[in-house]
Parts: structure tokens; sequence; C-alpha cells
């Protein structure tokens, strides 16, 4: 037992935050999933069991908002991810005097309150003379509403770049250089370079960047609320959380269903710990924990 | 020495018995719209006038008002008025929808007030229908705080451009309050204005963008049931809803209403409502103040208009057929766990004056609730507007009334996206209802 004290020791702090943290909230989840909880029964809650999951599966429009997250979630990635390393790649190949104002520009709409932050693209986007974007084609219309994918993902991709730039850039940063005067001395162009020496390299930083956006989009929903509010129109760009977040918090009549949201939201946490999983498979985790192989001493 | 220190404390006791005690109302109240200001400062002024009565009595306590006046949205609003009775910290007053009692009341989050309005000359002063309003179960669960009307509004100066002579536009409430001018007459025309390059397509009705109660008034408007008042179970008359539902399929197809109006974008609304470019609009009479106040006050405010836009109830859906208007109005109600009951009622007595009434009731475009108040008014908009309660019909007075109006909204907007037919869409009402509401609902 002794030798397994030190162990659990330094485990505890951990263990604990993700007890209070992850754990309970999970249970609690669950737990209230299972009952029928609602603004009228707050007091006096009763259990249904599986009910709000059988309403779940028998809601006609589950299907549409489960593509709508898949959608979100995957053009979002895509952008956010490929920009992301656009940026660091470009970024790193010009002098650190101009590459590291030009990674602090992209910083700016991270920085930005999400709600200023729609003002903005709210600006932009409206009808003429109001929008910029319809002053500047002379179609005036309304492109949020007319565009509200294309905003959506541009909105959000555009704020989530930022996080992956700097994380390749970093990763960038640590490859050896002598490995970039053997590819030069190879006679490799730029393109080859970066194809064959940067990304292999890349690997595990791509997959923490794409595993952590996931995990992140699937569950962030403030930018769809403040710029269309799921619409518009019907559920046009209703995502999961966010309609978990409707029923169970936000209701224009202030009937809120917590039980029914807590059900969502349970089936939130299955599909990150599946998507997670997968993740950890397609990328061969195994391999990239591995001892790394790119340090030359 | 001893005897000098007893009397000492003596002389504290005895003024801290005779103290004035200081009794704080918490008041949560919102607009959204800001000339509804007067919800919060109405509560105000009053602790003043009942101070100074308090006084007068020689009371040993006075009370102050705090709180707030929200101007955001109702969503955030309503989360923080249930966050806050979930963990007993409501506030004494909170303002709401009147329809809200009736979930709150079964939720036992506020207090039945019979026992103490009758102890109060001022409420017998209140429209009777309004109690109506804010009655669940046999009991009053909050003090009506406001009303309004729902008025089809319509452009004077457009339909001018059309070829309307003053004397038809001038005649349009008359028409549809005697059922000569229906909803399909207000698709024709609007069909007739884009045709001929009046309005620009999607222009020819606006709704609101988001959903709210309204949408129960077009429904009924259309010939549907809301309520069973034998049972006390809510109705949805699936032929009602096919006739609304079509009606805004072909207003989408034809051009006159845009696919994209649920776009939840109030601004988008007023403004394209203001810069004259909509022929017929769905709004409440308290958009009036908001429009005068807030878009065009540098047109010429009321007298700008009044010149270009006109208000009538809502049409029938057939000749003949009655016309309609809805009134959701607000209530102050009482949270139960108030230690402060008695002076609350008493403080909400002191509101529900006249003055204070018409003064809200001109500053934020809404109707007044006292019978004597429209006699002390001196107000243009008031005036012609409050025919419109004649017309006038309420939210039905049940717990899960959202759940059938969520349903209802969500056929609403599949139908004007084009996601659902008009006759899948009354299915999937129709079966959500059901599955949400099980026996709390008839469907015929």
């Amino acid at each position: 037992m002794r030798r397994y004290a030190s162990p659990l020791l330094f485990l505890l702090p951990a263990t604990v935050l993700i007890t209070l943290f992850f754990l309970i909230p999970v249970v609690a989840t669950i737990l209230l999933s299972m009952t029928d909880i609602s603004t009228i029964t707050f007091r006096d809650p009763s259990w249904v069991g599986l009910q709000n999951y059988r309403d779940l599966l028998q809601d006609p429009f589950m299907d549409k908002i489960l593509l709508n997250t898949a959608r979100y979630v995957g053009f979002t990635l895509l952008f956010n991810v490929g920009m992301g390393l656009v940026l660091a790649l470009l970024s790193s190949l010009v002098p650190e005097r101009y590459g590291d104002p030009f990674r602090a520009l992209w910083l700016l709409p991270r920085i930005i309150p999400p709600v200023v932050y729609v003002f903005v693209w709210q600006g932009l986007m409206r009808e003429a003379p109001y929008g910029l974007l319809s002053d500047l084609t002379g179609v005036s219309r309304n492109w949020i509403s007319a565009e509200p994918w294309n905003v959506i993902v541009l909105a959000n991709g555009l704020v989530g770049a930022s996080f992956g730039m700097l994380i390749f850039t970093s990763a960038i940063r640590s490859i050896p250089t002598d490995l970039f005067y053997a590819a030069a001395v190879d006679g490799a162009t730029t393109w080859q370079t970066v194809r064959r020496v940067v990304l292999p390299l890349l690997r595990w930083p791509i997959l923490f960047v794409t595993a952590y956006q996931t995990l992140s989009l699937l569950t962030s929903f403030e930018y769809i609320l403040l710029l269309t509010d799921g619409g518009p129109g019907f559920y046009t760009t209703t995502v999961w959380s966010l309609h978990a977040y409707k029923l169970a918090l936000s209701n224009y009549f202030g009937n809120v269903e917590f039980g029914l949201g807590a059900a969502m939201a349970a089936v939130l946490v299955v599909i990150g710990v599946v998507v997670s999983l997968l993740y950890l498979r397609l990328f061969n985790f195994r391999t990239l924990v591995t001892e790394p192989k790119v340090e030359v001493n | 020495m001893r005897v000098k220190w007893l009397l000492g404390i003596l002389a504290v006791l005895l003024g801290l018995a005779y103290a004035q005690r200081t009794i704080t109302i918490q008041a949560w109240t919102i607009g959204p719209d800001d000339p509804s200001i007067t919800r919060f400062t109405n509560l105000q002024e009053a602790a003043e006038r009942l101070n100074a009565d308090l006084a007068k009595e020689g009371a040993d306590f006075r009370v102050k008002v705090e709180g707030f006046f929200d101007t955001t949205d109702w969503d955030p609003y309503l989360r923080r008025v249930l966050l806050a009775f979930q963990s007993n910290q409501a506030p004494d007053i909170v303002q709401a929808s009147a329809a809200l009692s009736a979930t709150w009341a079964a939720a036992g989050f506020i207090a039945p007030l019979d026992e103490y309005i009758p102890k109060y000359a001022q409420f017998e002063d209140v429209i009777p229908t309004l109690w109506d309003s804010v009655r669940f179960q046999g009991q009053i669960w909050g003090i009506p705080q406001d009303t309004e009307a729902r008025p089809l509004y319509f452009n004077k100066t457009l339909l001018k451009q059309l070829g309307w002579s003053d004397a038809e536009i001038a005649s349009l409430p008359e028409r549809i309050t005697n059922g000569e001018f229906t909803w399909d007459d207000v698709l024709k025309t609007a069909q007739e204005a884009l045709e001929k390059g009046v309005i620009e397509p999607g222009k020819g009705y606006y709704h609101r963008p988001k959903n709210g109660p309204d949408f129960i008034q077009w429904y009924r408007s259309f010939g549907g049931r809301a309520f069973d008042p034998e049972t006390g179970k809510l109705v949805f008359t699936k032929e009602a809803a096919l006739r609304y539902f079509r009606w805004l399929k072909e207003a989408v197809d034809s051009g006159v209403l845009e696919r994209d109006r649920l776009d939840g974008n109030w601004d988008r609304f007023h403004q394209n409502i203001t810069d004259g470019k909509v022929l017929f609009f769905s709004g409440g009479t308290w958009n009036w103040a908001e429009w005068d106040q807030q878009w065009v006050a540098d047109k010429g405010g009321q007298e700008w208009l009044f010149e270009n836009f006109g208000f009538a109830p809502h049409p029938s859906y057939k000749k003949g057929g009655k016309p309609i208007t809805l009134s959701n109005p607000q209530a102050y109600m009482v949270s139960a766990n108030s230690p402060n009951k008695e002076i609350v009622v008493r403080l909400l007595a002191y509101t529900t004056v006249p003055e204070l009434d018409g003064k809200h009731a001109v500053g934020s475009g809404h109707l007044p609730i006292l019978k004597t108040t429209p006699e002390t008014l001196d107000d243009r908009f008031t005036r012609e507007v409050s025919y419109l309660l004649n017309f006038t019909t309420f939210q039905p007075a049940h717990a899960d009334l959202s759940k059938w109006q969520d349903s209802f909204f969500r056929g609403v907007s599949a139908v004007e996206s084009g996601d659902l037919s008009p006759e899948e869409a009354v299915e999937v009402v129709a079966a959500e209802m059901q599955r949400l509401l099980r026996d709390q609902v008839i469907i015929e």
C-alpha cells in the first residue's frame, strides 16, 4: 500500500477537481434528466426514468438539429484549424518582427467581448445604408439572415483560428533548425519543407487543437445565439447545445424544462466522449505520446 | 453613577424602540422597451406618496423601493427571476406578463392576493376584465399594471401610392371592424403593391421577428380556439391552423412576406417600418411610443406617425367575421416568500391611481388599466386607439400554455421557412402538442 501512497497523494488534487467539476456535474445532469423538473414542478419534481430521452427520440426535428451541429462543428473546425495552420506557417516564414505583430492582430477577435464582436458583425452585415458589405457590393440585404451559415462559420472561425495559430507557431518554433538546414541542403522548396518536415511534426498539436476545438464547438453556441438566435426561420442554425440551453434555461414564456435540457446535455457528453475516443484512434494516440523523436541533442 | 448609566441605556433603548424603520421593497421590472420605465418609477413615486401618508398616520416605518428596470429582453429577465425564485431570493414584487401568473402560481412562487385586495378602494377602479388575466384556479395572483392592444398597422402613404383615396384609407379600420376587409384582402392588397412596385419584395406584411403571444391572436383570427373553459384544457383547432399556415405560405411564396421574417432582429423590424417601406405590419400599441421616441423623433414624432400610419384590429379570415386583437396585460406579482406582503400590496394600491396609470399609458403607448384614467388624459393616440379594447382577447390561464405556444410557433416558422407544407406543419404541431401536453390539450 505504501508504494501507492506518493502517487495517490500527487493525484489527489486533480482527482478532487475532476470529481467536483466533472463527475458530480455529469451524475447530477443524468439524475436531472430522469426527472420532469421544470418551472412548474421545480419544488416537487417527479422521477420519469427515460421519458425525456424517449421525448427526444420522438421529436421529429432532432435529426435536423443534429445535422446542424455536425455542420457547425465540421465547417468551423475546418476553417479554424486550417486557418490557424496557414497563419502559423505564413507568420513563421517571415522575420519575427513582421510575424509577431501579424499574429497579434489575429488575437483581436478573441479578446473582444462576444457581444461587441457580434455588434461589429451586425454593422458589417446589415442592409444599406447601415451595413458596410451592402454598401460595398451594392446589394442591399441583411447578410446574416441571407447567409447565416457562412456568417456563423466565419465569425466563429475567425475567433478560433488564433488558438490554433498560437499552438502551431510554438510547435513550429520548437522544430530544431538543423532539420530546416538539412532540407535546404537537400534542395527542398518551401512547400516541400512544409509538406515533408513541418506538417509531419505538427501531428500532435493538430490532434490537440482539433480535439480541443471539437469539444469546445460542440458545447459553444454564444455567437450563434447572438448572431441568429438559431434562425432565421425554422431551426436553420439551431445546434444541439443551443437547443438544450433554450429548453433548460431560456424560453420566451419563462417555462423552462430543466429535465429535458439535462437529457440533451447528457447526450452531448456522450457525443463528446465518443468523438474524443475517435480522435485518439484516428491520430494514433499511443504513438504520439511515446518518446519525442524530434529532439536532437 | 450606576443610576446615570442605567438611565443612559434606557434612553438609548427607548430611542431605538421609537426609531423609524425603513422597509425596503425589492421590485424587478422590465420593458423591455425603454419608454415603459414608468413600470418602475411609478412604484418609487407611489412609495413617496405612501410615506407621506405613513407620516400622517404616525407609523414607525417608511418604505423604500429598490430594484431595476430591465431593457434587455424577456429571456434573460425571466431566467433571472426564475433563478431568484428557485433560490428563495426573489424580490418582493416581480412585474411580468399576467399570463405567467398561472405558471408561477402553479409552481408556488407567488402569493395569492385575494385577502389583501378588498382592503384598498383603488383596486375597485381597475377595468374588471383585467382581473381575469391574473385569475388562476379561482384566485387572483397579481395586480394589473398596464394593458395594450395589438393592432394591424398600415402605411397610409404607401396605400395612397397604390391608388387608394383618402376616404378609402380612412375607412379601412371600419371595413376591418365590420368584417368587410379580411386577411385575404391584406394579402391581395400587398400583392398588388408588389406588382406595381410600391413596395420591395417581402415588405407587404411584417409580423414580429420572434416567438411571442401574438401568434395565438393570429391563429384565433383564422378561427382557432385555444382554450376550453369547460374542461380547463388547451385546444388546438387543426382547421384554423391550416388556414393560417396556408395564408403564411401564400404570403411568402408571392413575395409579400420575407422567408426569413423570423430572424429575431427587432431593429430590422422597426427600421424598415419607420423607413416607410412596409405596407401592413402587426405590432403593439407600445410600438407607437417606441417609434415616436426612438425611431422617428427627428422626422416629427407622433405627427409623422399619424400622417403616415393608421391602425385597426386584426381582420377575420372570412367576410363578415369578427376582428380581433390581443392584450397581454402586465401585472405586479408578489413573491410567496416576501415578508412584507401587506405593505407591498398597499404600495401597489398607491401605484394603481389614475395619475400614475395615465403617466405610464401616455409615456409608453400602453393603455390605462383604470376606468377613470381616460377622463384625465388628453392624448390623441390613447384616445384613438383605446376602442381596440372592444375586440380584445387574452391568453388562456393555463400553467402549460408556453408549451402550446412553442409548438405552434414551430409550425409557423417551419411553414415560413419552407421546411414543411402547411398540411405537414399542422400534423407536426398537433403531434407535438399531444406529446408535450398529453391530456392537457384537446386536438380538434
